[in-house]
C-alpha cells in the first residue's frame, strides 16, 4: 500500500499541477489597450507572450490576472501566451487595429499631360496611431481641384483596409490638388499638370551679318498650354550639302537659335518626336 | 627482415561507437542548417484594377519566399541582418522590435516547413502597391533556451502589403487576422 | 674563366646598343617606324626627316619641353609657350588630361632639304584611347632636320557680359522624415523610339535613339540584353559613354551598345531597358553643330565632319560628339561618336570628325548630332 502511495502520489501531484492550468483571453482586443489574462490554479509559473514586436517572459502566480501592459499590445496580429508549470499550455488571441490616425496616399503621376483620360490615380490606406492597417471598412473622400474648379469628388469604401480612384488629367496646366479625407483626417497630394506635346510647331527665320536667327512662334500643344520652358527644340538648317543643327530650349514659349549659314538655307525645327514647318531662308546679299 | 604492420584497429567496438556517433552529429547537423524551402504559391488572377504582369507574378513570388526566409533566419536565430532587404517600413520595424525583444528574452521563434497559398487581392492602377492574402502553414516552434515551449502545426491567415523597391518587392505590412 | 663571360656579355650588349642607334635609322627603304622610343640619354643625331620627327615626339613624350623646342626650325611661327600649350591643351581641355603614348610616322614626300610627314598620334586619355592624325613640315638646317612649327591659332574672344537667362532644375531631395507616400516625384519618362541591332568588325551592335518625353530633364542609360533561342541570355552590356546621359525636356539622344565577338546568327531576341533617373540639369550651355558633312579625311576614311560653336558665355571644356546615320528609309545604322580634345571657348568654335564604317557610309541618307559637354567646376 505504502508503496503504491509512493509511486503514485508523484503522478497525481502533476496531473493536479497541469489541470490547474486553465487559460482565459479576452475574445479581442484593440491595438494600444491593455488586456487581462486570467488562469486558475496555484503555484508558480512561467508566463510568456510572444507576438509582433513583443517577446516577453515573466514569472506569475497561478490563479492570479496578468495584465498586459497596453505598450505590449500595440501591434496588430496573433498573439501566442504561454504557461510553463511543468508543462507548457498555449493560447492565442488577436490585437486588431484601432481607429483611423492617419491616411498614406499615394497619388500617381507627379506630372501628367492634360486631358489624358485615366492618367490621374490613388490609392489611401487608413492607419491607426501605431502604424496597423485599419482593415475594418472605412469610407475615404477623394477630391481633385484644379485651380478653383473641381474635377472630381467620389467617396469609395476601403476593402481589405484599400481604397482607390482613377480619373482624367484637367484641360488645362497648372498644379492639380488631390485630398483623401477620412473623417477629421485629411492628406493633399499634388500633381503638376503640363502640357503635352507641341502643337502647330511654326517657325520663322531672319536673315542677319552672321547667318540666320530662327525662332518659333509661342510654343503651345493642341489645347492651347504653353510649353514649360526648356524644353528642347532642334533646329536644322541645311545649305547645299551641308548641314546645321542647334537644340535651343524654349524660354518665355519661344525657342530661339542663331545658325551659321551664308547661302540660302532650308530651315526645319522639331521637339521631341513633332515635327515643325520648313522654311527658306535666301542668300547673305 | 620485413615487417608487417597489423592495421586492425585495436578495438572494434569503439570504432563502431566513433561512427556511429558521427552518423548523429551529421544528421543532427544536416537538420538543423538545412531549412526546408519554404514553398510558395501565387495566384494573381483576381488582383485588380491592374493585371499582374508575368514578370511582376515571378518577382513577387522570389520576394516573397525570400522574405519568409529571411524572416525565419532573423526570428530563429535572433540576428537582424536578414530582415534588411526584404522588409520595408512598419514591418521592418516590429521584426526588429521582435528580435530585440527576443534578444533581450532569450527566446527565439523557429518557423518550419512553411507552406504558402497567396493570392494577390489589390494591385494598384501605377503598380506601386499590391495588397495580397496569405494562408500560411507552418510549423511554429517557441524556445526558451533550449526549452522548447510550444511546438504546433499552425494555419495562420496574413494581410500583406507590399511594394516595389530598387530592385525587388519588400513586405511594408504584415498582419495576422483571425479570418480574410 | 670567371672573366671572360663578363668580357662577352659587355661586347654583346654595347653591339646591340650600336644596332638599335644606328642600324634602324640607317635604313632609308624602310617604310614606317614602329612606336619610337629612343634609348633614354642616348639621343641620336636628327640627321633624317624620321629620325628628326622620333626625337621631337620622344621629347614630347617625357615632356622634356626644352630639347623638343629646340627641335624646331628658326623660321618656325611659333614661341615656346605656345608650342607647349599645343601639346598640352588649354582651359582644362581634354589634351590636357591626355598624354601622349606613341605615335605612328609616315613620310608623305622627302626631299634632300624639304619633308612631309604624315602621323597618328596616340594618347592616352581619361575617356580611352584617342587618336589624332598631324602633318609634319621639316626642313633641313644643315646637317639635321628641323621641324617648322605653326603658330597656335587660338580663338579671339571678345570681352563681353552675356546674361545667362536659360533655365536650371534643381532637385530637392526632401527631409528625412519620410512618410509613405508623400515623396511624389516620378522618375522622368523616357522611351526608346527606335533600335536596331546589327554586325560589326568587332562585334554586334544595337544602335537606336531614346527620347525625353517628359517635362523635367532625366539622367538616361540604355541596356540591352542579348537572347538566344533557347531564351537563355547570351551577354548583357550597357550604353556606357555612347549616349547623351543628360536629356533635357523632348531632346533626343542616339545611343550605341557593343557587344563584342558577339555575332548577331546566335542571337533570336533583345531586350532593351531604359531606365531614367532625376538629376539636376541646366539648359545652357547650347551648343550648335555647323557645316555638317559627310566626307573623307586624309587617311581615306568616311567622316562626319563639321564645326562645334559654343553660344554660350561659358568655356565648356569637354565636348562629346555622338551621332546617328539614318538610312533612306529613316533607320538608324549607325552611331558614331568622338571627343574633342580642345575646349570650347565662349563663342567660339573647333572643328570636329567622327567616323562612319565605310561599309555602311553608302547606306547613309542623313544624319543627326547631340554634343554631350562637360563643364569643370558645373554640376
Amino acid at each position: 500500500m505504502l508503496r503504491l502511495f509512493v509511486i503514485c502520489a508523484p503522478a497525481m501531484f502533476l496531473v493536479a499541477l497541469s489541470q490547474a492550468q486553465d487559460i482565459r483571453v479576452p475574445a479581442s482586443v484593440t491595438a494600444g489597450e491593455e488586456a487581462t489574462i486570467s488562469m486558475s490554479g496555484s503555484g508558480r509559473a512561467s508566463f510568456y507572450l510572444v507576438g509582433p514586436g513583443v517577446s516577453r517572459k515573466s514569472e506569475v502566480t497561478l490563479g492570479e490576472e496578468i495584465h498586459l501592459q497596453a505598450e505590449d499590445l500595440r501591434n496588430a496580429g496573433e498573439y501566442l501566451a504561454v504557461i510553463c508549470s511543468g508543462t507548457c499550455r498555449t493560447t492565442s488571441f488577436f490585437v486588431n487595429a484601432a481607429k483611423p490616425h492617419s491616411l498614406t496616399f499615394l497619388v500617381h503621376p507627379s506630372r501628367v499631360p492634360v486631358a489624358q483620360g485615366d492618367a490621374v490615380s490613388g490609392v489611401a490606406l487608413p492607419f491607426d496611431q501605431y502604424r496597423n492597417l485599419v482593415l475594418a471598412p472605412e469610407t475615404i473622400d477623394f477630391q481633385l481641384t484644379a485651380g478653383a474648379a473641381p474635377l472630381l469628388s467620389r467617396s469609395v469604401r476601403t476593402q481589405g483596409g484599400i481604397s482607390w480612384f482613377r480619373t482624367s488629367s484637367g484641360k488645362s496646366a497648372g498644379t492639380l490638388q488631390v485630398t483623401a479625407s477620412l473623417n477629421d483626417l485629411s492628406t493633399r497630394r499634388a500633381v503638376q499638370q503640363v502640357a503635352s506635346e507641341p502643337c502647330n510647331l511654326r517657325i520663322k527665320g531672319e536673315r542677319t551679318a552672321t547667318g540666320v536667327v530662327v525662332q518659333t512662334e509661342p510654343v503651345r500643344d493642341c489645347a492651347g498650354n504653353a510649353v514649360p520652358d526648356g524644353t528642347i527644340v532642334s533646329f536644322t538648317a541645311t545649305v547645299g550639302s551641308e548641314k546645321s543643327t542647334v537644340d535651343a530650349p524654349i524660354k518665355q514659349d519661344v525657342a530661339r537659335a542663331q545658325i551659321v549659314a551664308a547661302g540660302p538655307a532650308v530651315i526645319s525645327a522639331a521637339s521631341g518626336v513633332v515635327i515643325g514647318n520648313e522654311i527658306r531662308v535666301g542668300a547673305r546679299p | 627482415m620485413s615487417r608487417v604492420r597489423n592495421l586492425t584497429p585495436p578495438c572494434p567496438r569503439v570504432a563502431l561507437a566513433i561512427a556511429t556517433f558521427a552518423l548523429l552529429l551529421g544528421s543532427t547537423l544536416y537538420s538543423f542548417a538545412a531549412d526546408p524551402a519554404v514553398q510558395v504559391q501565387f495566384d494573381a488572377k483576381h488582383a485588380g484594377p491592374r493585371v499582374v504582369e508575368d514578370l511582376t507574378e515571378r518577382v513577387i513570388l522570389r520576394d516573397y519566399r525570400f522574405a519568409w526566409t529571411s524572416m525565419a533566419q532573423a526570428l530563429e536565430f535572433n540576428t537582424l541582418d536578414p530582415l534588411e532587404g526584404a522588409f520595408a517600413g512598419d514591418a521592418r520595424q516590429w521584426l526588429r522590435d521582435t528580435v530585440v525583444r527576443q534578444q533581450q528574452s532569450s527566446l527565439n521563434q523557429r518557423y518550419a516547413n512553411q507552406n504558402h497559398k497567396l493570392e494577390a487581392v489589390f494591385y494598384a492602377p501605377e503598380g506601386d502597391v499590391m495588397e495580397l492574402h496569405d494562408t500560411a502553414e507552418y510549423q511554429l516552434q517557441i524556445s526558451d533556451g533550449a526549452k522548447v515551449i510550444h511546438d504546433e502545426h499552425v494555419v495562420v491567415h496574413y494581410v500583406v502589403v507590399m511594394t516595389p523597391a530598387a530592385d525587388r518587392w519588400v513586405i511594408r505590412q504584415l498582419q495576422a487576422v483571425p479570418q480574410f | 674563366m670567371k672573366i671572360t663571360l663578363p668580357i662577352i656579355l659587355v661586347v654583346l650588349t654595347a653591339g646591340l646598343m650600336a644596332v638599335a642607334l644606328y642600324g634602324a635609322g640607317s635604313n632609308p627603304s624602310r617604310i614606317g617606324i614602329a612606336t619610337g622610343s629612343a634609348v633614354y640619354g642616348l639621343t641620336p643625331k636628327s640627321s633624317t626627316p624620321q629620325q628628326a620627327l622620333a626625337n621631337l615626339l620622344v621629347d614630347v613624350q617625357r615632356r622634356n619641353w626644352d630639347r623638343a623646342f629646340d627641335a624646331l626650325s628658326k623660321t618656325s611661327a611659333a614661341d615656346k609657350e605656345s608650342f607647349i600649350q599645343d601639346w598640352l591643351g588649354l582651359n582644362g581641355s581634354l589634351r590636357s588630361f591626355s598624354n601622349l603614348e606613341g605615335f605612328d610616322p609616315r613620310p608623305l614626300h622627302i626631299t634632300n632639304d624639304d619633308a612631309q610627314m604624315r602621323v597618328r598620334l596616340h594618347y592616352a586619355t581619361p575617356v580611352g584611347p584617342m587618336e589624332d592624325v598631324r602633318d609634319f613640315h621639316l626642313i633641313r638646317e644643315g646637317e639635321v632636320w628641323k621641324i617648322v612649327w605653326p603658330k597656335l591659332q587660338l580663338p579671339a574672344v571678345p570681352s563681353e557680359v552675356i546674361p545667362v537667362t536659360y533655365l536650371r532644375w534643381d532637385l530637392v531631395t526632401g527631409g528625412a522624415d519620410e512618410q509613405w507616400g508623400s515623396k511624389n516625384v516620378d522618375a522622368p519618362h523616357v522611351r526608346i523610339i527606335s533600335m536596331n541591332a546589327v554586325d560589326s568588325a568587332e562585334g554586334a551592335v544595337v544602335i537606336g535613339e531614346v527620347v525625353n518625353e517628359d517635362t523635367i530633364p532625366a539622367f538616361v542609360n540604355v541596356n540591352a540584353t542579348l537572347v538566344d533561342g533557347a531564351g537563355n541570355a547570351i551577354d548583357d552590356e550597357s550604353s556606357f559613354d555612347k549616349i547623351d546621359h543628360i536629356l533635357l525636356p523632348k531632346q533626343v539622344t542616339p545611343y550605341r551598345i557593343d557587344f563584342p565577338s558577339i555575332n548577331l546568327n546566335k542571337v533570336k531576341n533583345v531586350r532593351m531597358d531604359v531606365k531614367a533617373t532625376l538629376v539636376p540639369a541646366s539648359a545652357d550651355p547650347v551648343i550648335g553643330v555647323m557645316n555638317q558633312k559627310l566626307d573623307s579625311d586624309v587617311q581615306g576614311k568616311t567622316v562626319l565632319h563639321g564645326d562645334l560653336l559654343n553660344q554660350s558665355g561659358q568655356t565648356v571644356n569637354i565636348s562629346h560628339v555622338i551621332a546617328s546615320f539614318y538610312d533612306n528609309n529613316g533607320k538608324v545604322v549607325w552611331v558614331s561618336d568622338g571627343y574633342v580634345d580642345r575646349a570650347l571657348m565662349p563663342q567660339s568654335s573647333e572643328p570636329f570628325a567622327v567616323e562612319i564604317p565605310r561599309s555602311l557610309s553608302a547606306k547613309v541618307q542623313s544624319f543627326h548630332v547631340v554634343v554631350n559637354q562637360y563643364s569643370l567646376g558645373r554640376s
